[in-house]
């Protein structure tokens, strides 16, 4: 049997207790507990509230393997698996600039320059971005893509000029 | 092939992202695997540093390959680094979905490092889901052979979020314009009436200035001189005042035949547009049902006619009309005096100008306006319908004050909105009143005989003639939002009338008259989108009369197999024969009258209880009807409504319980009398004892009839002649009850005991 479909030990609680966590190299994330290893994938209980804590470790089968309340419980190495993990369960693209705003028909067309690099995408007219409760906006496109903008008074004048029907 | 198009169209126009598999890159691929097909494809669109990037994954019989752009020293592409693995190495394929990173992994051999490991966001999943799909059935020993071209696929998955989104018909505007106005084509004579009414509304308009000025420099003049005699003056005078009499007469009659005629006509134009668009829609296959939603349905039909009426009626001619005023105008004044015509005609376009940016400042404003106006109407949304829940947590304070505070911040909104317009009109209007100024202050020295002579009539003409230009150049600022708002409608209602049915009949359908009820399945293969299989090569035959259950876990494709049955869909590959003839040579109207469906939410229609049993057959008899109610054990309860079998039960038969709305439809069924009939979990909602009754109802129903029966209380189908076991699409076991549980380990035989275990 392989060891990524191998189940974990029953863990009652499935709190992080007794759990390590060690980073592949190749993507995985490995959860180890006792004599056994299992990949998880890493959920957010609370992307925006609480986005670094309150961690859900998955298995293949989307079953909670284990809950990871504070990452600083965790050892060194751990901790740094973790954070390799969360930055790409957590990954939205965050938005630097936007270059327009244009309503067509049924929808609205974004050009936006992004931290990882430009992207065109489209919003339903009715679909407004949403208040972070850590400050700053998210965008969710139609095809299901989140988009953040940190914080829209500190971007250049004129996206803020094109948000500015957007942003309270 | 229409829709292929506009998946290219819309990622081209919107996505900003590689429209399919790079021609070479595909090319080099296809050589590499000695010309192997590539049969799906996806695009990678982000790095291993999470950072937007090009990197495709394809996948053909064999083999999948992985393609990273190799961006030279300036950061474009020179080439391609493939990777290819071959499928059989694969042994699982792991998705790890984020908020908007997905990981696809390809994974070997137990401990390992992945074959291949993928990254992409959300736009890209249904992609890679088709891809991901193929491999995990290959590894359960299941091959599947994608039907469409990968183009098509890939394009299809891109774009299908936009496109479902959006009623794209053509990017260019002028395009559905002009489509739009083709409706007027039947309706010539009316509309060169109405135009023809309008231009003479706008020549006769043009004429009492001109009068006036004529008799001040003509008669009044004249005669205060000396240089006429009264009475010829009063003769010249009196002619004047009843020309005007007259054109003012016939100004109004032109008004009337033109809002008359224009009105009738938009209606007109309406009432065919949503003629076609009912009639087209009521053709068009489940598949497009599904796809949009019914609200947005249901507006294109009224809302959306009705603001192409609004368009056709007075928008076109108001538009043209304008125009032509204004030319008209701009003319006659410069005719007659070009430098003061200069002064009133060189701020026109200005004008315009300004209204239409005061229009695009005021869209920026109501979009805010509206946005927070959402969020009033969210409140409402939410607290009204869960009254019940505010009060019991005792949130009646909050609630309100998270109304009061959404309520005042959008009246801060509508505030901005009419302080802009209550500002923007009288400063409009100080512009057009200087601009009249101004053609004092060039005119005044040459009335008082200094510059170019000017008469006092030619003045005063011209004073009328300003306070002409201001409705006219009021409709020009405005139409571009009147375009707007007429081509969007236009839009959604075209984007319906070029769905095109998916099922359709073929060239000469055959009629079976009668049909006998034998149903055949031969090698049933379908996927709803073309490559993720429902059904996979069932075959099965019923003979006429047969009762058949249909059981198996959800998703297994029961409802599927009914679906193609009535041929609401098309299979896929293989067939399905009614007596012998293949369904898709089928008339599909006259075999659908052979057909009778009694699903788990029966639908009533809003009319009486009579009016929705003899749906379909009108011609039936008060006694047929009486009798169709008995043998579904609901004439008792229908007689004891208020107004009986005449009681009107509402939209979707709200007024009735579950159980009665079911036996309704079985009546309606039974008088129906099909000769297959579709039973979809038709006991599942009710309880008990009213299931007991719709049993018996159904008892009396299904004699003599070929019936499909899908359930998931199996004790409903112990009297089934056969029970078809459906697990991931494919047919796991038939027989009877007792054959079925007599198999060790069977799926019915653990379906059947882990139900008598609930009990």
């Amino acid at each position: 049997m392989n060891t990524l479909e191998r189940a974990m030990p029953p863990h009652r609680d499935k709190t992080d207790e007794g759990v390590t966590l060690r980073n592949h190299g190749d993507g995985r994330l490995m959860a180890i507990r006792g004599e056994t290893s299992i990949a998880v994938k890493l959920r957010q209980c609370f992307p925006w509230s609480e986005p670094t804590r309150h961690l859900s470790l998955r298995d293949s089968d989307d079953q909670e393997v284990a809950l990871v309340d504070d990452p600083s419980s965790l050892d060194a190495e751990s901790r740094q698996a973790l954070e390799l993990a969360l930055a790409e369960a957590g990954f939205v693209l965050e938005v630097t600039r936007v270059l327009q705003i244009e309503e067509e028909i049924e929808i609205r067309q974004w050009t936006v320059e992004t931290k990882q690099g430009n992207r065109s995408f489209q919003t339903h007219l009715d679909d407004w971005p949403r208040l972070l409760p850590g400050g700053g906006l998210l965008i969710r496109d139609v095809a299901g893509d989140l988009y953040r903008l940190g914080d829209p008074a500190r971007l250049d004048k004129k996206s803020r000029a094109l948000l500015w029907a957007f942003v309270d | 092939m229409q829709q292929t198009h506009i998946n290219r169209e819309i990622i081209g126009r919107y996505i900003g992202q590689p429209g399919q598999l790079p021609p070479a890159l595909r090319a080099r691929i296809e050589r590499d695997w000695g010309d192997e097909p590539v049969q799906l494809y996806a695009l990678a669109d982000l790095d291993a540093g999470l950072r937007l990037g090009e990197s495709w994954v394809a996948l053909g019989p064999r083999r999948v390959a992985v393609a990273r752009a190799l961006p030279d020293a300036n950061g474009s592409d020179r080439g391609w680094d493939i990777h290819s693995i071959d499928r059989e190495r694969i042994q699982a394929v792991q998705e790890s979905p984020g908020l908007s990173a997905n990981t696809l992994m390809l994974l070997g051999a137990p401990d390992d490092p992945p074959l291949a490991v993928a990254r992409y966001t959300q736009r890209q999943r249904g992609a890679f889901e088709n891809i991901r799909f193929v491999l995990d059935e290959a590894i359960v020993g299941r091959t599947v052979k994608p039907d469409a071209d990968a183009d098509q696929v890939y394009a299809d998955a891109v774009a299908r979020p936009i496109r479902d989104a959006q009623a794209l018909v053509s990017r260019h505007r002028a395009t559905v314009i002009l489509r739009l106005l083709k409706y007027l084509a039947p309706y010539r004579r009316q509309v060169n009436f109405g135009m023809g009414a309008a231009a003479i509304i706008t020549m006769v308009s043009l004429v009492p200035p001109y009068l006036a000025g004529y008799i001040i420099d003509s008669v009044v003049r004249p005669v205060q001189e000396g240089t006429l005699s009264r009475d010829a003056a009063a003769t010249i005078a009196w002619i004047a005042v009843a020309t005007m009499a007259v054109l003012y007469g016939i100004r109004q009659t032109a008004a009337h035949l033109r809002l008359k005629l224009m009105s009738v006509l938009g209606e007109l134009v309406a009432r065919d547009l949503r003629a076609e668009l009912y009639e087209h829609i009521q053709r068009l296959s489940l598949s497009f049902f599904s796809r949009k939603k019914t609200g947005s349905l249901i507006t294109r039909v009224t809302s959306d006619t009705d603001r192409l009426w609004d368009f056709v009626a007075f928008g076109v001619v108001d538009v043209s009309l304008s125009l032509i005023m204004l030319i008209g105008l701009s003319t006659v004044l410069l005719l007659m005096d070009w430098r003061l015509g200069l002064v009133m005609t060189i701020p026109v376009p200005l004008l315009c100008w300004l209204i239409y940016q005061h229009g695009e400042r005021l869209n920026r404003v109501f979009l805010r306006a509206w946005r927070k106006w959402s969020r009033v109407t969210d409140v409402l949304s939410d607290t009204i319908p869960g009254i019940k829940v505010v009060k019991a947590f005792n949130q009646e304070s909050r609630e309100i004050n998270r109304f009061g505070e959404r309520n005042e911040a959008v009246t801060d909104e509508f505030n901005r909105i009419h302080r802009m317009w209550t500002t923007f009109w009288p400063l409009l209007m100080l512009a057009v009143h200087a601009t009249t100024v101004t053609v004092w202050v060039f005119a005044m020295p040459r009335l008082l005989g200094d510059g170019a002579p000017l008469s006092a009539g030619v003045f005063v003409s011209f004073l009328l003639y300003t306070t002409m230009f201001v409705a006219p150049i009021e409709v020009i600022g405005q139409m571009a939002r009147t375009m707007n708002r007429a081509t969007s409608s236009a839009h959604r209602v075209f984007e319906v009338l070029d769905s095109e049915p998916e099922v359709r009949d073929s060239q000469k359908p055959v009629r079976l008259e009668p049909v006998r009820g034998a149903v055949s399945f031969e090698n049933v293969t379908f996927a709803y989108d073309g490559v993720r299989q429902v059904l996979r090569g069932i075959s099965f035959q019923v003979q006429p009369g047969e009762l058949i259950g249909l059981v198996g876990p959800s998703g297994g494709g029961k409802s599927t197999v009914v679906n193609l049955l009535a041929r609401f869909y098309d299979v896929t590959g293989g067939a399905v024969r009614v007596d012998g003839v293949d369904v898709r040579k089928l008339d599909s109207g006259h075999y659908r009258r052979q057909l009778g469906m009694v699903l788990q939410d029966p639908y009533l229609f809003h009319g009486t209880v009579l009016e929705n049993i003899r749906y379909g057959h009108n011609e039936a008899s008060l006694g047929a009807v009486i009798a169709a109610a008995k043998a579904a054990n609901a004439h008792d309860f229908i007689c004891k409504l208020g107004q009986g079998y005449d009681t009107v039960v509402g939209e979707r038969g709200h007024t009735l319980s579950g159980g009665e709305r079911q036996r309704v439809s079985i009546a309606r069924a039974i008088l129906h009398n099909p000769r297959i009939l579709i039973l979809d979990e038709a006991t599942s909602s009710v309880d008990t004892e009213t299931e007991r009754e719709i049993q018996v109802a159904l008892e009396r129903l299904i004699a003599g009839r070929t019936v499909f029966a899908i359930a998931h209380r199996l004790s409903t189908l112990r009297r089934a002649s056969r029970l078809f076991v459906l697990e991931q699409g494919k047919l796991a076991e038939s027989g009877t009850h007792r054959e079925l549980l007599a198999i060790p380990d069977g799926i019915y035989r653990r379906l059947y005991e882990m139900q008598l275990q609930l009990q």
